[in-house]
């Protein structure tokens, strides 16, 4: 058998190729998804439905009698399927990697009254685009749950920064993108090594700071119109940062742990006429007449664990489990009865698997599904400003389409198949939990690929096995890759590479079988695979 | 102003819509009722209705439908008031700078804090809730009433004095801020001193440059550019002060500083309404009275540091006898539950009469908020705010048994453990097992 071995650089240089060439038009195939029942929300549920997509839109929608099926397209019989409109999570923190936290700043504070005062401007400045890291695997998991659509906003301090609306069609950032910036975010919290160190504190620096920007903006005003005369207005990036959201209605989400956090928010936005918006607000059903009064829009978070100030956690664990299996699921019900609309937000959940679970607790506590539905789909598109091309299953719209088993928010129901803008995405099922394994695949390997672009060789390959997990690294002329995510269980082997080449960051995952002393199965990456077969070096015995 | 107005609008709002429950009617029937600045009717009656107490004496006959409380061989008084404390508040020092006039309690009520309703187990229908002792220049602190169960906002009360925390002696000169671990100034009582007037000038400076702006701006020949000064809420806090529409509250230990703090005051012509702690009030109660200023003080604790180790027990009647409003305060969620005791002690040290010591935690401290005239004692037109004890409040026996605050009930020591004996009669109870269902 004849083997054609190539470098290790022109093998991954040609994938990186195979990649960027199929990036960039990032336009899948025209599909035809046919015989599903489809639940478009902007109308009634149609039977025997035709979805047709083209160029990542959707290009018609409607009953088999109306709508055909074009000869190039590729046609899938969604038989018994339910199709919705991907679903909207109109605030979270998926994709982001946030550095470390630097501790608290331990400068010497002078003479002054006044410590070191916080770099506000680079707060308000910090974007959630910057920060993002893409993950296959929080794209699968955003995916298994219907999520096609996520606003990530950073998380930390009193400004946290400005979020990002993302398309979750792939892993990687720009292409994602749907608008950037969307708003500012403001938490109620402190600062470490900074004033202010107290809740009241923050609520003055919240004020002071959008009276500072009306008075640094009128008076750049004026100097602009007529400058004779007068004193010149020293440039504040700080408040340059925050005057488009603190005078010109860019919208500004407030977070809202709990009731008394509404009611703070309430009161700035009114006093300053802000864009505001009142997010996570699990306690919003507490305050419910200021919040029909304000009509402040609303994103209601599904985490029902009760915020640290309700008198529930300071009256033993027992109760504070009641609290969120059995009052706080009801929030968005109690909402729902006043006549407030709201979006649902997976906002302090930390496992995107949680989030239809909880629609379905939302459910259970009274909240009808079909506004559950409208909560995750048209309303969020609304209050984000997308409704034009996201939201509901209309033609001409992004097309954003969830395939599933039944029922969305029943609890058996399993998302099948996702497009987002149009590219066709498997859903797959969660890693299972590690089963147990006789094997130690600790040491080092040799291992072959073999590809569509030939043969390469990958000298050594070193892998640490501790109880089913696998980590190890990768080491070739082109430097060294890390293996993460890896877990052995039997003998099924499963992990990514993240290969960093010429600033290119790919992807690889692997999975396949494992004995004791080789290995062999497929490594996939964005538009390809290969197979991949390892043995082990033996360990020199001297 | 306008913010002033925007804030009443929108707590007028939150109050109006959060469900404002009608203060509810009833009558108080044979109690002894001990009014504090009426003298004692005994077997008499106190009828509330719409929150307000309509009527004190005997045989009042009940109007229809109304609640009969039968205080029969019990004693009935107005609610008490902690005149210093820092409860239902989410945080109290804003540690990071010295001065921080801007702070507000108003924005970190928290009224779910459970010693809200420890304090009305001890009979407490109103407390001033505090910034803490950190800074030389403190928060706003605010005047709320024990109404368990009801919002923020419906705790406020909107007639009390605006009032402004200061701070002397240790407690600001050793705050070293625990956030930069960092030696902050003042380090010494003369730096407090002179940081706060270092503000004080700071804040007649740009009240000035207000006047200056307004004048400006109201000449025929004013420039079309004239820009505004920047607003500083620090400087408005302090300017309000100057103004009058805002009171000192201070903690102080030592008679030298306190009086310092006074020369102060007259500086720059804001008004005191009463040093706080002041353990060494009794060494310049003439000149306390003299100048109409009150203390809030402990009754019997003291030496728990250097600055207060000149307290004595006589203090709060030594004071009260030169003519100083004295009242008795809690400083804390615990032993707000029984400042009845401590004006007991009073009596004791000192020897003030029973209605002496009864005013020094109800008429004497709603004098100190500017809420005299709405509670401090069971007076017809004063809010229904009323404690109710099984003994006299000055016994060492007694126990509060009902709290109410404007007509309605907050408190009732008997239906608690009845509820509390039910959960602890359940709790015992084996949970069944339901046969087949799966939950």
């Amino acid at each position: 058998m004849k083997i054609k071995k190539i470098p290790v650089f022109i093998f991954v240089f040609s994938v990186i190729l195979l990649v960027l060439h199929v990036l960039p038009a990032r336009v899948g195939p025209t599909y035809a998804i046919v015989n599903c029942k489809i639940f478009p929300v902007s109308g009634p549920a149609v039977e025997n439905g035709v979805i047709i997509i083209r160029d990542g839109l959707i290009d018609s929608i409607g009953t088999q009698e109306k709508v055909s099926i074009p000869e190039d397209a590729e046609v899938i019989n969604a038989e018994g399927l339910f199709a919705y409109p991907g679903l909207i999570d109109a605030h979270s923190s998926f994709f982001i990697e946030l550095p470390r936290e630097e501790p608290g700043q331990r400068g010497v504070s002078e003479r002054g009254a006044q410590p070191e005062e916080k770099n506000w401007a680079a707060e308000v400045n910090r974007t959630a685009f910057e920060l993002l890291k893409p993950k296959k695997t929080t794209v699968d998991s955003l995916h298994r749950v219907g999520i096609t659509t996520v606003l990530v906003a950073p998380e930390r301090g009193i400004f946290a920064g400005q979020s990002v609306l993302l398309n979750v069609n792939g892993e990687e950032a720009e292409p994602m993108v749907l608008k950037n910036p969307v708003a500012l975010h403001i938490n109620f919290t402190t600062e470490r090594g900074a004033y202010p160190s107290s809740l009241m504190g923050t609520m003055a620096l919240l004020k002071q700071s959008f009276l500072n920007a009306a008075h640094y903006s009128s008076h750049r005003t004026l100097f602009l119109s007529s400058s004779r005369g007068m004193k010149r207005p020293e440039y504040d990036p700080f408040l340059e940062a925050l005057s488009p959201f603190a005078l010109n209605k860019k919208p500004i989400f407030f977070n809202c742990a709990n009731l008394e956090d509404v009611k703070r928010a309430s009161r700035l936005i009114r006093e300053f006429k802000l864009n505001g918006f009142l997010s996570g607000a699990n306690e919003a059903w507490r305050v419910v007449d200021l919040v029909k009064t304000m009509r402040i829009p609303l994103l209601v978070s599904l985490n029902f664990k009760p915020p640290a100030t309700s008198v529930y956690v300071n009256q033993g664990e027992e109760k504070k489990k009641k609290a969120e299996e059995e009052i706080y699921p009801a929030n968005a019900a109690n909402l729902h009865k006043q006549g407030i609309q709201f979006a649902l937000t997976s906002l302090g959940l930390r496992n995107s698997s949680d989030i239809l679970k909880n629609v379905q607790k939302a459910i259970k506590a009274g909240l009808p599904p079909e506004e559950a539905l409208k909560a995750m789909t048209v309303i969020p598109a609304q209050l984000l400003g997308v409704a034009d091309f996201l939201g509901t299953l209309e033609s001409g719209k992004v097309a954003n389409v969830i395939l599933t088993s039944g029922e969305i928010f029943n609890e058996k129901t399993k998302v099948q198949r996702v497009f987002v803008d149009g590219l066709s995405f498997e859903v797959k099922e969660p890693p299972k939990k590690a089963q147990p394994t006789t094997l130690d695949l600790t040491g080092k390997w040799r291992a072959m690929i073999s590809g569509p672009m030939g043969e390469m060789e990958v000298p050594i390959l070193e892998i640490q096995q501790e109880g089913n997990s696998i980590s190890g690294t990768i080491s070739s002329e082109m430097g060294q890759w890390e293996i993460s995510d890896g877990i052995i269980s039997g003998n099924e082997l499963s992990f990514s590479i993240s290969a960093t080449i010429m600033d290119e960051t790919i992807e690889l995952a692997f999975s396949g079988t494992a004995e004791k002393d080789s290995f062999e199965g497929e490594i996939s990456f964005e538009g390809g695979s290969a197979r991949l077969t390892a043995t082990r070096i033996p360990d020199r015995k001297d | 102003m306008k913010r002033k107005l925007i804030c009443l609008f929108v707590s007028l709002c939150l109050a109006s819509l959060s469900g404002f429950s009608s203060a509810q009617d009833l009558l108080i029937k044979n109690g002894t009722i001990l009014t504090v600045t009426k003298g004692t009717v005994s077997n008499g009656d106190v009828l509330v209705v719409g929150g307000i107490i309509k009527k004190i004496g005997r045989d009042i006959k009940a109007p229809s439908g109304i609640k009969v409380i039968d205080a029969a061989g019990k004693y009935v008084m107005p609610g008490v008031i902690d005149s210093h404390t820092h409860i239902a508040l989410t945080g109290t020092n804003e540690t990071a700078n010295a001065i921080t006039p801007e702070v507000v309690m108003r924005d970190v009520l928290n009224a779910e804090e459970l010693s809200i309703y420890t304090a009305l187990s001890g009979g407490v229908t109103m407390v001033h809730t505090m910034h803490g002792s950190g800074n030389p220049i403190g928060g706003e602190n605010i005047v709320i009433k024990m109404k368990w169960g009801k919002t923020s906002e419906e705790m406020i009360v909107p007639q009390a004095y605006r009032t402004l925390k200061f701070a002397l002696g240790e407690n600001p000169k050793r705050a070293n801020s625990p956030i930069t671990g960092t030696p902050r100034f003042p380090q010494s009582r003369m730096g407090v001193n002179s940081i706060i007037r270092r503000e004080f000038l700071k804040a007649k400076n740009y009240m000035e440059q207000w006047d200056r702006y307004l004048k400006a701006k109201k000449s025929k020949k004013a420039a079309k550019n004239l820009v505004p000064p920047r607003k500083d809420l620090q400087m408005e806090q302090l300017a309000d002060m100057m103004r009058g529409k805002m009171l000192a509250r201070c903690h102080t230990y030592r008679a030298d500083e306190t009086l310092e703090f006074i020369k102060l005051s007259k500086e720059f012509g804001f008004k005191i309404a009463a040093f706080e702690h002041i353990s060494e009030a009794f060494k310049i109660a003439q000149e306390l009275a003299e100048e109409g200023i009150g203390i809030s003080i402990f009754l019997d604790n003291w030496a728990y540091k250097v600055e207060a180790s000149e307290g004595i027990a006589y203090n709060a009647a030594f004071c009260t006898q030169q003519g100083v409003l004295v009242s008795i305060n809690s400083d804390s969620g615990e032993r707000i539950r029984r400042l009845f005791n401590d004006a007991a002690k009073s009596m004791k040290y000192g020897g003030l009469s029973e209605e002496e010591a009864l005013k020094l935690v109800t008429i004497n401290p709603a004098i100190q908020l500017g809420v005299e005239k709405i509670t401090g004692s069971l007076e017809v037109g004063k809010h229904g705010d009323i404690a109710i004890f099984n003994e006299h409040p000055l016994s060492a026996y007694t126990l509060c048994e009902m709290t109410i605050i404007e007509g309605e009930i907050y408190f009732d020591r008997a239906q608690y453990l009845k509820e509390r004996e039910e959960m602890e009669k359940k709790k015992k109870e084996p949970v069944k097992k339901k046969k087949g269902g799966k939950r």
